[in-house]
């Protein structure tokens, strides 16, 4: 069985939130709620100080610590390893918004809108009401991997069926395909590669890998 | 995703012009006649150099189309009363009305004749950076074409708010409007502020994400931590306007302390003026006869004329010669038995107290540093390596110095020019594969490719068309308000010269003369504007929004208020990116990284139904040039190529009907036409309905079309580098013609004219006029440096309306407020988030501290220009601008005419209200 991933190219990354917009759009996502983002991180002190940016979002970890703790079962795992939510049965407790070790998770209860107190046309026309007070997050574009299935696209590779924030990375920092595929694009990219996973003594077997040098 | 399945989903291809780094290419799916989603063009990815990706401000389209901010319909302005503190009273009125109006004035002003009577253009017009706005505004080109003289001297912020010097000494030295490194095969970049990751757009991310995943190594040297600077190797915190003297430092280290071989000598003896024998007097030994350059033939142990065949030249040396020199105005001195260095010695002579340890006192970075950097620059070069490109062999040189603004406009800037040419030249590494170019000419004509424009002029250089200096064809008498013509030579001719000379001498000039004996400059009977805003853009931008308010009849082109078009009579609103229709080149190279392997066209088309009563920029052109009188010419200016394709050539004709009123749909669709017959050599002569469903058409182009070299040795032309008998020559001349008409006000900028620079003080200059206008102690009172820095986000966009950049150019850290480092900002009891007041001797502005690391203790940063006070959303971001700080000054003017956007200023933390 797949097990969808990302991979992350730091040293490609320069913040500049080209995927976060992209996904904006793709996901009709409210202002401010960001599926994906980037990090604009500094360390060290002047002036030996290093500033690095970190792509983050929904890690869809392969032991996700936000399904076990939801009551209600809305949080679930596919089985190609997507961490998804059935927002008929999130009650918005916000459980699964505390567990995130990644801080992945929004909820909205008002709507908000770019410009005052009404949608433009196309807010109106991406407002999806079963996203208000439930939890949502990224899905890694969960309808495209579907397409996949049915049109023999490869996610990852075809960009109709690759999520839109990878689409749209002007820096060819993300990648996205199958882990458990040895010739997919992220099993090459990792195999030559070193990676770090965030987080990864949690235990929580994240799927979305940091790349910082050649192996 | 929608909640309910749209009943009609298309994907529709676009382009996106909000910057000078594109156009990216896009498509955006429209879902039952609303846009709710921007992706790349994948069709693109074949044939553009950035996979056909689209940048972060493409994304912001859509929010705009849907603004409950735009203007719907035309307006007139009620109160006749300008002035920031005015309130315009705009009222709606109908296109029929604001046509009259427009048409009325315009017939008028002809009339009364095209200039004024101290012969000025009575009409001008100002459009946003870098030729933007162009790629927006239809056929508005023909009409400002058929009308005639056009004063677009006063600009939009040019000068200090562009890379000025590098434009005019770019162009000079290699054809070179802007400068980047051959990025795909590039090793090795010394970055002196050069924000490519914030302003390089989509094809310059792309190719700099590509070239650091295979190993290249960009150090970048910069006071401030950019984005750039983060995805860099290595930061050097260098201090602000000092950049001179590390790159003199390292010219030192090149020239004074590494072995001769390590250069590439042969470059330099036979690609460069590097062997020319330098006069007393400073001018080139010429032969008696022919009035040749001389060189010293090693081969025949004689000088000979510089285009001697089989010759040795002497790099280095004294040699003994009879000859003459020719000075300005034909000055002519003649030598007998004379010792002469030749322009390298000249060179090694200039440069050899600049060591290192001297850069150190003045960049504050250290020598080891300086040092260590000019022989990995020389050891990355690859000096003697080659490589075949399309089957010409060329040398290979992958190292190259790239520059950011601040660095490369103002005072200090032609130094920082020459020395990254003269860097370039000594490892052979300038216009090769790998190494420095150039992207496109704007000023040397013809524009249509950069080697086009190549021609030897008597001395083995590039002929440049210099503004004359010589009695009898010197402009005494301005063409245009800014005088570019008459002060700057450098600034050329061509359309885009009035607004690459002194802009800011425009406003300047129209408050005060500079002296009694100048043309008196008067506001222009009718001022256009477009995807500008000077009240903001500008520099001291309130009191230039005081000359905006003098200006007596204003057409806005306006897709929302702003601070500009606040002063406007008529708002006129147009259609905007997906709301109208154009078609545009693509490809060959052009700003910043665009280098393609292919050429062609991309169309602009409505996606959606226009929003209220805007109107199609072209049906409004179309309109104003009828209304004018000017339908004929108009229409032929098309046929001619306004449009961005000559409309017939000797093989087809697309030519429009040139006494009938064309609509927008017709026009683009004659140039579709012509445009797919010039791609295919007449073959295709597919309109408007193809470019609609394909979204561009391209042909392919020989990778050789990169490189300058390639071209000058084919007409054996050398590159103008060390000396410069030719600016000196024109500088001499140019104070001549200055101080025959009793002219003293440009004295010290005649000092830049010289054979070979020198690193002067250029901070000093800033601080000098500090006290000069702020009084003793101004130095204490204003004890940090002001500067800026680019942001993908905003970057050119006229975007700061959409909520979405706000939103995640807040993710990007220095967007929200005043950057100081965290150290200076505790010692002052600043802590993030405060709210700080920023002041220089002009203004102040304010906003919240954000503290960093990323900084150097002395200096405090502020990305973008947003103290708005009339744009919707903008006005209550609550952010600074240091255009508010920045002082138009000639004291702080170059030779070149511009400025750059550094000031001294103090900050104190506000009280909590």
């Amino acid at each position: 069985m797949a097990r969808y991933i990302m991979t992350a190219d730091l040293r490609r990354c320069i913040g500049c939130q080209t995927c976060t917009a992209a996904c904006r759009h793709a996901n009709g996502t409210p202002p401010g709620v960001q599926w994906r983002k980037v990090l604009d991180i500094e360390s060290g002190e002047f002036p030996d100080v290093r500033r690095s940016f970190v792509p983050v979002g929904c890690m869809h970890c392969a032991d996700p610590p936000c399904m076990h703790v939801c009551p209600s079962t809305a949080t679930f795992q596919r089985k190609d390893g997507i961490v998804d939510i059935d927002y008929d049965l999130c009650i918005g407790c916000g459980y699964c918004a505390v567990a995130c070790p990644y801080q992945a998770r929004y909820i909205v209860h008002k709507r908000e809108f770019a410009y005052g107190e009404r949608p433009t046309e196309q807010e109106e026309a991406r407002f999806d009401p079963k996203r208000m007070s439930v939890a949502m997050k990224c899905n890694f574009c969960k309808d495209r991997v579907d397409l996949a299935k049915e049109t023999g696209l490869t996610p990852g590779v075809d960009p109709e069926a690759t999520p839109a924030c990878v689409n749209s990375c002007i820096a060819g920092v993300l990648a996205f395909g199958d882990r458990e595929d040895p010739d997919s694009n992220v099993s090459q990219l990792l195999a030559e590669h070193q990676f770090f996973r965030m987080h990864e003594e949690l235990g929580t077997d994240p799927g979305f890998y940091y790349i910082f040098d050649k192996k | 995703m929608s909640a309910a399945a749209a009943k009609s989903v298309r994907k529709v291809p676009q382009y996106c012009y909000q910057c000078v780094a594109g156009p990216d290419l896009l498509t955006v799916k429209v879902e039952d006649g609303v846009a709710t989603e921007v992706e790349p063009n994948f069709a693109a990815c074949g044939v553009h150099p950035g996979a056909g990706k689209c940048c972060v401000k493409a994304y912001g389209i859509i929010q705009k189309t849907y603004s409950p901010n735009r203007l719907l319909q035309p307006m007139k302005r009620s109160n006749p009363k300008k002035g920031r503190d005015e309130d315009p009273g705009f009222v709606p009125i109908s296109w029929g009305e604001a046509f009259d109006l427009i048409g009325a004035k315009m017939k008028e002003v002809r009339a009364r004749g095209l200039r004024n009577e101290y012969g000025y253009p009575r009409v001008a017009a100002s459009f946003g950076g870098g030729g933007i706005p162009t790629y927006y505004m239809g056929t508005f080109p023909a009409f400002l074409s058929a009308w005639g003289p056009v004063d677009f001297s006063y600009g939009s912020g040019q000068g200090v708010s562009c890379t000025h010097s590098e434009h005019l000494y770019g162009e000079l030295w290699h054809r070179a409007f802007t400068v980047c490194p051959d990025t795909p095969s590039c090793n090795y970049v010394l970055s002196f502020g050069a924000n490519v990751e914030a302003s390089g757009g989509v094809v310059g991310a792309w190719r700099h994400g590509e070239a650091r995943s295979r190993g290249m190594k960009r150090v970048q040297i910069e006071p401030h931590l950019s984005v750039t600077g983060a995805a860099s190797a290595e930061w050097v915190p260098i201090k602000p306007k000092t950049d001179a003297a590390f790159l003199f430092g390292l010219v030192h280290v090149l020239v004074c302390e590494m072995p001769r071989e390590k250069l590439d000598v042969f470059f330099l003896k036979h690609h460069t003026g590097s062997p020319y024998l330098i006069g007393p007097n400073g001018f080139y030994l010429r032969d008696p006869a022919t009035k040749k350059p001389l060189l010293w033939d090693l081969k025949r142990n004689a000088a000979v004329s510089f285009d001697t065949p089989d010759t040795e030249p002497a790099l280095d040396g004294t040699f003994t010669v009879d000859a003459i020199e020719v000075g300005a105005d034909e000055d002519q001195w003649t030598h007998r038995g004379l010792a002469a260095q030749t322009a390298f010695g000249k060179l090694v002579e200039r440069v050899r107290p600049y060591t290192p340890e001297w850069a150190e006192k003045t960049c504050d970075v250290r020598e080891g540093t300086v040092r260590r950097l000019a022989h990995e620059f020389v050891e990355q070069a690859q000096v003697g390596a080659t490589v075949e490109i399309d089957g010409e062999l060329l040398p290979f040189r992958p190292v190259s110095i790239q520059f950011g603004r601040t660095v490369n406009n103002g005072w200090g800037a032609y130094e920082c020019c020459y020395g990254r040419t003269l860097l370039a030249c000594l490892v052979g590494a300038l216009e090769v594969p790998g190494g420095t170019l150039g992207t496109t000419v704007r000023l040397n004509r013809p524009a249509t490719t950069r080697q086009a424009s190549v021609k030897i002029n008597p001395d083995g250089f590039m002929h440049y068309p210099m503004n004359p200096t010589d009695k009898a064809h010197w402009a005494a008498k301005p063409k245009v308000r800014n005088a570019h013509d008459t002060m700057v030579p450098l600034s050329a001719s061509s359309p885009w010269s009035t607004a690459l000379g002194p802009t800011h001498f425009s406003w300047m000039f129209q408050k005060e003369s500079p002296d009694e004996n100048w043309p008196k400059v008067t506001p222009p009977d009718v001022w256009f504007c477009y995807r500008t805003n000077p009240s903001i853009s500008f520099w001291d931008t309130r009191e230039l929004a005081k000359r905006i308010a003098e200006f007596p009849f204003v057409v806005a082109f306006a897709y929302h208020r702003d601070e500009t078009n606040h002063m406007a009579d008529v708002l006129l609103p147009e259609s905007t990116d997906f709301e109208s229709t154009q078609l545009i080149r693509i490809g060959g190279s052009k700003f910043i990284e665009q280098f393609w392997d292919h050429e062609g066209f991309a169309l602009r088309q409505p996606a959606v139904a226009p929003a209220g009563e805007t109107r199609d920029f072209t049906d409004i052109a179309t309109e104003l040039a009828d209304r004018a009188g000017l339908l004929r010419e108009y229409n032929e200016a098309l046929n001619r190529g306004a449009a961005g394709v000559p409309l017939s050539n000797h093989e087809w004709d697309f030519r429009l009907d040139a006494e009938k009123k064309h609509d927008a749909a017709t026009i683009w669709d004659h140039a579709c036409r012509a445009a797919s017959a010039e791609l295919t050599e007449g073959r295709e002569t597919d309109g408007l309905d193809w470019f609609k469903e394909k979204g561009l058409r391209t042909r392919p182009i020989s990778r050789l079309s990169w490189y300058l070299f390639p071209e000058l040795r084919r007409q054996g032309i050398r590159f103008e580098m060390p000396f410069q008998e030719r600016l000196y020559r024109v500088g001499v001349e140019l104070g001549r013609r200055l101080h025959e008409r009793g002219i003293h006000w440009w004295d010290v900028q005649l000092e830049e004219y010289g054979g070979l620079p020198k690193v002067l003080d250029f901070p000093g200059i800033w601080e000098k006029e500090t006290v000069k206008q702020g009084g003793a102690g101004a130095l204490e009172k204003y004890p940090f440096w002001l500067i800026t820095a680019r942001s993908m986000q905003y970057a050119w966009g006229s975007n700061v309306g959409v909520q979405l950049m706000n939103e995640v150019g807040g993710n990007v850290r220095g967007h929200k407020g005043v950057l100081i480092n965290r150290r200076r900002a505790q010692e002052l009891g600043i802590e993030d988030g405060d709210q700080v007041e920023v002041s220089s001797y002009v203004g102040t502005t304010r906003g919240p501290a954000v503290l960093a690391e990323g900084i150097r203790p002395d200096t405090l940063l502020m990305m973008g220009q947003f103290d708005h006070w009339a744009t919707p959303y903008a006005k209550d971001l609550n952010k600074p601008s240091m255009n508010s700080l920045i002082p138009m000054s000639i004291a702080l003017t170059d030779s070149t005419g511009s400025s750059a956007d550094i000031v001294r200023v103090g900050v104190k933390k506000l009280e909590a209200a």
